[in-house]
This record gives structure tokens, C-alpha cells and sequence, in this order.
């Protein structure tokens, strides 16, 4: 098993009252799967990925990640957990604007202290592998919003990750290269058997997984 | 429209609480320096401008050839007064004034009780014509024609005669003159230059009485006609000196200093009497450096405006598609700046009124709050407001207002490489201003030390100077030398005319007298036992001698090394050699060089001699170091017993010595105040751009995060960027500071290498504040959630 959810709350106070963000979320993703979050906006999809992702912080239940149960960590240990076995991908791509395309990539190794000969091998790997070499010199800004995504996927994979958080990937793209994105999910996610938890509105989208997942007002359903 | 715009500008300081506290603090601090600085600066301009006649009021000035060149001194010979008076057509009145023992203090028996007064002045009785003194007891009229009469200031009657009426009652100086008090004036103002606490009549004194070409001791004021020509009348001058000397013995020529400018423009002259010197260099650097404070403020709000100049575009997109002009937009801008700077001018205000007292007590100044209450006060305040409203609104007001609305509307847009290279410029301005004050306060510092451990030559700890005008004849001093001696505590007591650290005598020094050069030398009339006292270094020859006849007229002198070099002796050779100072002088001894003026000076000439012309004035004595303050008691109850009529006044060698750098340790004490506010302004914008600069990085911020950089990794990422524009304003500031440096320690002849420690230092420090402020906020932008940041909108 990956990882175990077990009775996730997680609330804010507002007017000395609890507005639950999460309320009681048990969930087992084993390796290998392809889940799609759905649920109206203000359900609790993107605070449920985050918690997953280890970005944001829940207040009652217990969270098991590979073994290593998360709530107990301390700060220094989840952000090494998560930079080990994590890879995120933004609707909004995210991608550093003063940084090329090659920089970008290699970003995520730096901060794993990889050495440089070995980032370079990474970096033209991948490059290689999403057909974007001849994008490497340019910014963020010169490319198109599905290219810049396609950079942001390629970011998320370059750790090698074994899950892939995805927050609505195709918020901000047009059909032809949401569609191109997707047959990327599944193609790592049938391929090479990394596990892919995405967020998204878009049913069509949702069946590329291979299992869904509803919430609604923080509830699963 | 008007209040619109003005509930706009309020509401934006409203919000964004942090960038409007940074800037109305930076601000109304620069505010304060300027105009506290204001104060001072027309409090030293106003100087002597009271006096009805101060237009037509000139000091004579001495020009001679010293051992540096050309040297101007504020003091005159007797002679030039009365001879002014009568000989110069244009010349109303002249009067001659002459601190008491010709700058030491008086000795007053006052109603059957001591005092000592540092302030009395024997002068003409014209100076009452010429300057206005006004009378509240008796009349200026005749009030010092007669010898033997005196009048007080008000402060100083109310000390010595209290409820008494002083008019007609009589008081003794020095155990010598017995003096009627003929009036009571009101105290000279604190600006004025003259500051006479007893005026007694000249013709008292055997100098005034018998008047010569020589002893250039007398300062000299006269009053001329109205629109008279000055070169005219020094030409005047000169040709009455041709009159009364003989060319080839005329060592110094006159020239006139109008009244106005005494107090600023005096500070190079020698020998002045004023206790109240300015320096006009002194108010024109503490001005550069209000300026600089100011501008340094101005610049935290020019940044400040402009980082947060993305914000506002969409603002200044959305007038300018609704209509608003590039003009509207200035004006509105320069008025939100307007507003703030009225914010802070009040505050400032306020700081200045509670801060004063601060800087009186650090500069020993007495400027009250009193000046400001004037319409020309509010329209400088207004001048002011408008001259920093117009200088740190222009950037951001001419910056914002010419957005494109096209441009800006969009939804994300590029900051302008301009504007940033722009904004870097500016804090590389405000760190390199501070890096060379701190170097300049360093070094200041570093020198004042030094000079407080120079090896001086002599031995000036542990030694007292006691006054003993009071004392009269010989055998009184005799015996209170021998009483002094008597102390276990006491190793050595010499009588001296002066000690070093004071002007003694000058006079000059030749092989013989018919001699054409001659050298500038100290000479001091004392005993044995000088050298003794001062520990100072026999290089040949022995001491004075220990007895003189009354009535012998051998004079034996003890010269320093700098004298006999001179005059081309080995210290050997001199022994016994005769040479002329004033009169034929037999060489005796040789003692090393020592430093007995300032260290600003080279070390000059010096004698020690036993010619009786001139009288000693001071009992010197060397104690062991335990024991101080009883030490103190002890001599005082014997000065008492010996001389029951003489106030006991002292002072420490030591104490004196440091009294040389009065000025210096001023300039040292506001130079690091100011330094300290310049730093801190600077910091507060350092902090405002950090946030700003966190703020704006958000979301890169947080995308490293999640990728998996920690938080030391990020605050280094922030920080990184402005040391960096640390490192370039220390390249900057370095040179600039090292010439500033320089320049300042050239006026010591004494003084310390240029130390690059300080350099580190000075680096070091401004690294570290910088790092300090930028990682406040950097630390906390790197532990903000990335989750908030990154959330999609």
C-alpha cells in the first residue's frame, strides 16, 4: 500500500464555530492507481490533495505514507518525504518565470542535492522524453499554455516520484491539450506504474482513472 | 474630486499599514535631524547680528609667519587700539579687551569670601560704545572711564553680592586690584561672540597703561563709519604701523574681520579669548548630513511607492480607461505623497521638541525651541514639506502615472527592468551613504583613542595645576611649595608660568639678536622641578637652577630638542651655548620634544626659562596616584591656610589636555547619532523593500517549497539579492570614505594610519545589518504556507 487515510478531519474556526474542511476521509491508494478527485467547488478536493501532498496540515486522524505515519513527523522529515516520493502538477503550471525551461527541470534536483553531471543527464532525458529540447533555452512565457504544462508535468516527474499530485492539470487548457495531457497521465501511469491522484471537474477527464472518488461539503460519498 | 482623491490616499496609508509606518517614521526622523540642524545652524548664523552696529563692528586680526606657514591670530598688540582711534580717519572707536592674566582665571575676594571667575576681561571703556550693553544698574556712561571700577552681568552680581546691591561695594583680583563695581548689566546673549562676565576698566592694568608694538595679547574690536572702505583702511592701518616700527622688525601686518563673521569664520585663529567658537566647516558638513538623512528617507518612500507599483497599475489602469489623465494621476500621486510627508512634518515636529534638549545635552549647546515659534519658522516648515513632497513623490508619481492602461489590465505584467535597476540604485545609494558613515565614525573614534593614548613626551597623569594669581609675592608661593612638599602623597611641586596644553608665551628664538630669522618658541618661567614634574626626558645638561638671585640677570633656559635642531646644536653641544629669546638666554639643558599644544600641531619650539619679567601662575604638582580625591582635599586645605584671600582653583593636566579636542569629540558624538538615525532609516527601507520583495515572490516562493527547498534555502535565496547591492555600495562607499578619511586626519600633524579593519569593519557591520533586517522578513516569507500562495484563483 502507498498510502492510508484513517478518519481525516481537518476544520477552521469561524464565529466560535467548526466549518469542516474535511470531515472523517479514510482512503487506500495502493500503488500503481489513477484516482480522480470530483465534487463541486468548496467540497474539499484540493485541501484533500494537499493534505495528501503533505502541504497542508489536518487536525484529527492519522495519515500513513509508505510506512512513515506523517502526523507524527516533524516538518523537516515530511518535507523530505514528500521531495523524495511527490511530484505536483498546477493548474496554473507554477513554473519559475526567470528560470528557462531546462532550469525549471532541474529545479526539483537541486533541492535533492543531486550532482550537476548527473541533473544534466536527468534534465536531457526528459527533455527528450516530452519532445521538448528545442524549448530548453526559452521562458515559461514564450510557450503556450499546454506546453507550459507539459514542462510542469515533466518537472513533477523529474525526482522520479511515485505519486503524482495533479490539481485540475487542465484547468487552463483548451480540449486538444487537455486530451494530449491525459494520454500522458496514463501513459506514466500504465507504463512506468506511477501512481496519479488528480483533481478535476471535467467527467471526461475522470476516466482516464481507474477508480473516483466524490466529495462533497469535506465528505466522501 | 479634491476630497475623493484625498480619501483615496488616506484609505491606501490605511491599508497598507506597514509600508505607511515605515515611511512616516523614516520621514518625520529625517524631518526632526533637518530641522534640529535648522536650529543650530541659524543660531550659529545669528551670531553678533544683534549688536545695532554690528554692520560697522570689525576685530582686527594679526597675520605673522609661524612655524606652518602663515598664521592669523585674534590678538593684537596693545598699542594698535588707542593708535587706531586717533590716526585712522574712519575708525569711531577702538577698544582693546584682555582676559584676566591673559586667559587664565581670576582669583575675586568677594565680601570676606573667595571666588574664582573664569570670565573676567580687563577692556576700554569704549567696547560700551560699540557694543550695545545694556544697563540695569548704573549707566554704561562713564561706567569704567576711572581705573579700579568694574561692571558685572546681572548672573554673575546675583553670584557674588546675591540680595546685596553690588553698586559702589568693592571686590579683589588676584590679591592685586581692588575694584568699585559702577553697574550691572544684562548677561550677553547666548550668541553673542563677546561674553564678559566682569568688564573691569583697562587703565587698572600696567598693560594698558603702558602700551607697546610687541605682546599681541589684546583682542581688539572697532567700530568705523558707516560704508567706510575696508581696504582702505587696512592700507590706513599699515601705514600707522610704518609710523611706529621699523620695517625690518615688523614680523606681522593687520587686516579687519567684520563682526558678523567672527564666531563662524574664526576657527584656525590662534589665541582667540570667545569660549564661543563656531566653525563654519563644522555647520556645513552637519548640513550635508541632514541633507543626507533626508534624502535617504525621501528614497525609502520613493522605493517603497514604486515596488508596490504593481498593485497600484491596476488602479492606474482602470482611472486611465475611465478617463483620468496622465495629469490628473500625477497630481493625485504627489498628493498621497503630500499627505504622508504632512503626517510626518508633524511628527517630526514633535520629535524635534523632545529631541533638542537631547542634542543640547551632547553638544553642549543651549538652543531652545523659542526660535521656532515665528512665521519665518512656518514657512520654512512649508518649504520644507514641499521640497520633500516634490523630491520623493516625483519618481513614483511620474513612474505610475504613465502606465499603459492597455498593459497594465492585463493579468500578470513583467516588472520593468528599469524600474528595478532604478529601485537597486537607490538602496545601493542609501547603504553606501551608510557604510562611509560608519567608516568615518570608526575612524573618529579610532583617533580620539589614539590620541587619548599618544605618548606625549611628558607625563601628564596624576598632575594638578593649582591657580595661584591669588597668591602674593614670593614668599607666599615659597611657602606653599614647601608646605605642598610636605605631603606624603606629593613627589614633586614646580611653580610655572603656564603648563602644556596651554598657549604660555610666545616669543621668538634666534643665535643672536641681530639675527633676521627667527623661530616661533613657547617660553614658561618656572623652576627646578619642572622637569621633575612632568617626567620629562633630559637629554643634556641639567635642570634650572634651583636658586636665583633677586637681582641677577642671568637668564638659563632649558630648551627642548626642536629648538636647539634649529638652531644647529647636537643637544651636547648646546650645553652652555648663549642664544636670544626676547633677551640673552644661557642654554642649560636639553630636554626631548614633548607635545604641549594639540596634536593637530607639529611640535614646535619650547623653553623653559627663569627671566622674572613674567610672573608664574600655577603651582604644578605631581601626586601618587592613590589617594586622589583626598589628595585634592589635602592640597586645598593648605592652599587655604597659606592663602586664606585666594579661591583654590585647579585643574588636571590630563583633563586640560583633553579639553584640546572639544570640538573633535562633538563632531565624533553628533557624526554617530546621526550616523546611527542615517543606518536605521536606511534599515527601515532595507525592511519595507524585504517584505515588499517577499510579498511579491510569493509564489515563486512557494513553488520552491513544494519542490522541496527548506527554509534556510529560501531566506538565503531572498537575502542573496540585496547583499549583494551591499557588496556594490561598500565598492562605492570605500573610496569615498577613504578620502573623506583622509582629508579629516590631515589636520592632526599626529594622527593614526588608515586602518583597513575599519574597512572590514565598517563592511562587516553594514552586511550584518542589512542581513539582519532582510532575513526578518525573508525567514518569514520562507515559512509562509505554500498551500495559500499557490492556490489557483
Amino acid at each position: 500500500m502507498l498510502l492510508q487515510l484513517k478518519n481525516i478531519f481537518k476544520w477552521v474556526q469561524q464565529g466560535g464555530q467548526r466549518v469542516f474542511l474535511l470531515k472523517d476521509i479514510n482512503l487506500e491508494v495502493e500503488e500503481g492507481e489513477f484516482i480522480s478527485i470530483m465534487g463541486p467547488s468548496g467540497s474539499g478536493k484540493s485541501t484533500l490533495l494537499n493534505v495528501i501532498g503533505m502541504l497542508d496540515t489536518f487536525d484529527e486522524g492519522e495519515y500513513g505514507f509508505l510506512s512513515e505515519s506523517v502526523h507524527t513527523l516533524k516538518e523537516k522529515y515530511r518535507s523530505n518525504l514528500y521531495k523524495e516520493y511527490i511530484g505536483f502538477v498546477f493548474q496554473s503550471y507554477h513554473l519559475l518565470d526567470d528560470l528557462t525551461v531546462e532550469e525549471n527541470l532541474e529545479m526539483p534536483l537541486l533541492y535533492k542535492k543531486i550532482k550537476s553531471s548527473e541533473r544534466k543527464a536527468l534534465v536531457a532525458d526528459m527533455l527528450d522524453r516530452f519532445n521538448i529540447v528545442g524549448k530548453k533555452d526559452l521562458f515559461p512565457t514564450q510557450l503556450s499554455g499546454g506546453q507550459q504544462q507539459l514542462v510542469g508535468v515533466a518537472r513533477a516527474l523529474i525526482g522520479k516520484p511515485k505519486l503524482i499530485l495533479a490539481d485540475e492539470p487542465t484547468g487552463n487548457l483548451n480540449s486538444q491539450q487537455s486530451e494530449e495531457i491525459m494520454e500522458l497521465f496514463k501513459k506514466l501511469n500504465e507504463e512506468d506504474g506511477v501512481t496519479i491522484i488528480q483533481v478535476t471537474h471535467s467527467e471526461k477527464n475522470a476516466e482516464y482513472g481507474s477508480r473516483i472518488i466524490n466529495l462533497l461539503d469535506g465528505r466522501k460519498i | 474630486m479634491f476630497k475623493n482623491y484625498l480619501k483615496i490616499a488616506w484609505r491606501n496609508l490605511k491599508v497598507n499599514r506597514l509600508f505607511s509606518a515605515i515611511n512616516v517614521l523614516g520621514l518625520s526622523i529625517g524631518l526632526a535631524v533637518t530641522l534640529i540642524l535648522f536650529i543650530f545652524i541659524r543660531h550659529e548664523q545669528s551670531f553678533d547680528t544683534m549688536y545695532t552696529n554690528a554692520d560697522n563692528i570689525q576685530r582686527v586680526l594679526l597675520h605673522t609667519d609661524g612655524d606652518n606657514g602663515q598664521e592669523i591670530w585674534a590678538t593684537v598688540p596693545p598699542s594698535l587700539g588707542p593708535t587706531m582711534m586717533t590716526d585712522v580717519a574712519n575708525v569711531e572707536y577702538a577698544a582693546r579687551i584682555l582676559k584676566n592674566d591673559f586667559g587664565g582665571t581670576a582669583s575675586l575676594r568677594v565680601l570676606e569670601q573667595n571666588f574664582t571667575e573664569k570670565d573676567l576681561f580687563w577692556v576700554d571703556a569704549e567696547l560700551l560704545n560699540i557694543f550695545d550693553v545694556t544697563f540695569i544698574k548704573g549707566q554704561a556712561k562713564g561706567a569704567l572711564d576711572r581705573p579700579n571700577t568694574a561692571v558685572l552681568s546681572e548672573t554673575s552680581a546675583k553670584q557674588y553680592f546675591g540680595a546685596i546691591d553690588p553698586i559702589g561695594k568693592t571686590f579683589t583680583v588676584d590679591g592685586k586690584y581692588e575694584l568699585e563695581v559702577t553697574g550691572v548689566y544684562k548677561d550677553f546673549p547666548n550668541n553673542s561672540t563677546l561674553d564678559c562676565n566682569i568688564m573691569a576698566s583697562g587703565i587698572t592694568t600696567w598693560f594698558f597703561k603702558n602700551p607697546s608694538w610687541y605682546n599681541a595679547s589684546f583682542e581688539t574690536y572697532c567700530l568705523l563709519k558707516p560704508n567706510t572702505d575696508l581696504a582702505s583702511t587696512e592700507l590706513q592701518l599699515q601705514e600707522m604701523l610704518n609710523k611706529n616700527m621699523e620695517k625690518e622688525n615688523q614680523w606681522y601686518t593687520f587686516s579687519l574681520q567684520p563682526m558678523k563673521k567672527v564666531h563662524l569664520y574664526s576657527a584656525g585663529y590662534d589665541n582667540a579669548y570667545a569660549n564661543r567658537i563656531g566653525d563654519i566647516k563644522e555647520v556645513r558638513n552637519l548640513s550635508y548630513l541632514a541633507l543626507l538623512i533626508l534624502l535617504i528617507a525621501s528614497i525609502n518612500y520613493m522605493n517603497l511607492t514604486t515596488a508596490r507599483s504593481q498593485k497600484r497599475s491596476k488602479e492606474v489602469g482602470i482611472s486611465k480607461t475611465l478617463g483620468s489623465s496622465s495629469g490628473s494621476l500625477l497630481f493625485r500621486f504627489y498628493m498621497e505623497t503630500g499627505l504622508v510627508t504632512l503626517i510626518s512634518l508633524i511628527i517630526g515636529v514633535l520629535l524635534t521638541f523632545t529631541a533638542l534638549p537631547i542634542f543640547n545635552s551632547v553638544t553642549g549647546q543651549e538652543l531652545s525651541t523659542d526660535s521656532l515659534l515665528n512665521v519665518e519658522f512656518f514657512i520654512s516648515l512649508f518649504v520644507l514639506w514641499l521640497v520633500v513632497t516634490l523630491i520623493s513623490g516625483s519618481y513614483p508619481a511620474l513612474y505610475l502615472s504613465q502606465f499603459k492602461p492597455s498593459i497594465v489590465l492585463k493579468s500578470s505584467i513583467v516588472q520593468s527592468k528599469g524600474n528595478v535597476f532604478i529601485r537597486k540604485g537607490l538602496v545601493v545609494f542609501q547603504f553606501a551613504a551608510s557604510v562611509v558613515l560608519i567608516v568615518g565614525v570608526l575612524m573618529i573614534s579610532k583617533q580620539m583613542e589614539f590620541i587619548r593614548n599618544q605618548k606625549l613626551g611628558f607625563n601628564a597623569e596624576n598632575v594638578v595645576a593649582i591657580s595661584i594669581n591669588g597668591l602674593k609675592g614670593s614668599e607666599k608661593k615659597d611657602a606653599l611649595v614647601s608646605e605642598l612638599k610636605g605631603l606624603s602623597n606629593v613627589s614633586s611641586v614646580s611653580l610655572a608660568q603656564g603648563f602644556p596644553g596651554m598657549e604660555v608665551s610666545g616669543r621668538s628664538l634666534s643665535r643672536n639678536e641681530d639675527d633676521k630669522e627667527k623661530l616661533n618658541i613657547q617660553t614658561n618661567v618656572t623652576d627646578a622641578s619642572v622637569i621633575d614634574v612632568l617626567q620629562l626626558k633630559l637629554l643634556a645638561g641639567r635642570t634650572l637652577p634651583s636658586f636665583k638671585q633677586e637681582k641677577d640677570t642671568l637668564v638659563e633656559v632649558v630648551l627642548n630638542r626642536k629648538a636647539i635642531e634649529y638652531l644647529g646644536y647636537s643637544p651636547e653641544e648646546a650645553i652652555g651655548k648663549k642664544v636670544h629669546i626676547s633677551v640673552p638666554n644661557t642654554i642649560v639643558g636639553v630636554v626631548d620634544d614633548f607635545n604641549f599644544a594639540s596634536l593637530h600641531e607639529p611640535i614646535g619650539a619650547y623653553a623653559f626659562h627663569n627671566n622674572t619679567g613674567e610672573g608664574k601662575s600655577f603651582a604644578l604638582v605631581r601626586y601618587n596616584a592613590a589617594g586622589n580625591s583626598s589628595t585634592i582635599n589635602q592640597l586645598e586645605t593648605i592652599f587655604k591656610a597659606v592663602a586664606p584671600n585666594a579661591a583654590f582653583n585647579y585643574s588636571f593636566l590630563d583633563n586640560n589636555l583633553q579639553n584640546l579636542y572639544v570640538r573633535e569629540r562633538r563632531t565624533a558624538k553628533v557624526g554617530i547619532i546621526f550616523s546611527v538615525l542615517a543606518i536605521f532609516i536606511a534599515c527601515l527601507g532595507l525592511f519595507g523593500l524585504a517584505a515588499f520583495v517577499g510579498e511579491q515572490r510569493k509564489k515563486e516562493i512557494g513553488i520552491r517549497k513544494v519542490l522541496g527547498d527548506s527554509i534556510v534555502g529560501i531566506t538565503q535565496m531572498l537575502s542573496k539579492d540585496f547583499v549583494k547591492l551591499v557588496f556594490i555600495a561598500m565598492l562605492i562607499a570605500f573610496p569615498i570614505a577613504y578620502w573623506l578619511m583622509d582629508r579629516w586626519l590631515s589636520n592632526f600633524a599626529f594622527h593614526i594610519d588608515m586602518s583597513y579593519s575599519v574597512f572590514v569593519i565598517a563592511g562587516i557591520s553594514a552586511l550584518v545589518i542589512a542581513l539582519v533586517t532582510v532575513s526578518f522578513q525573508s525567514v518569514r516569507s520562507a515559512l509562509s504556507n505554500p498551500v495559500k500562495s499557490l492556490r489557483s484563483e
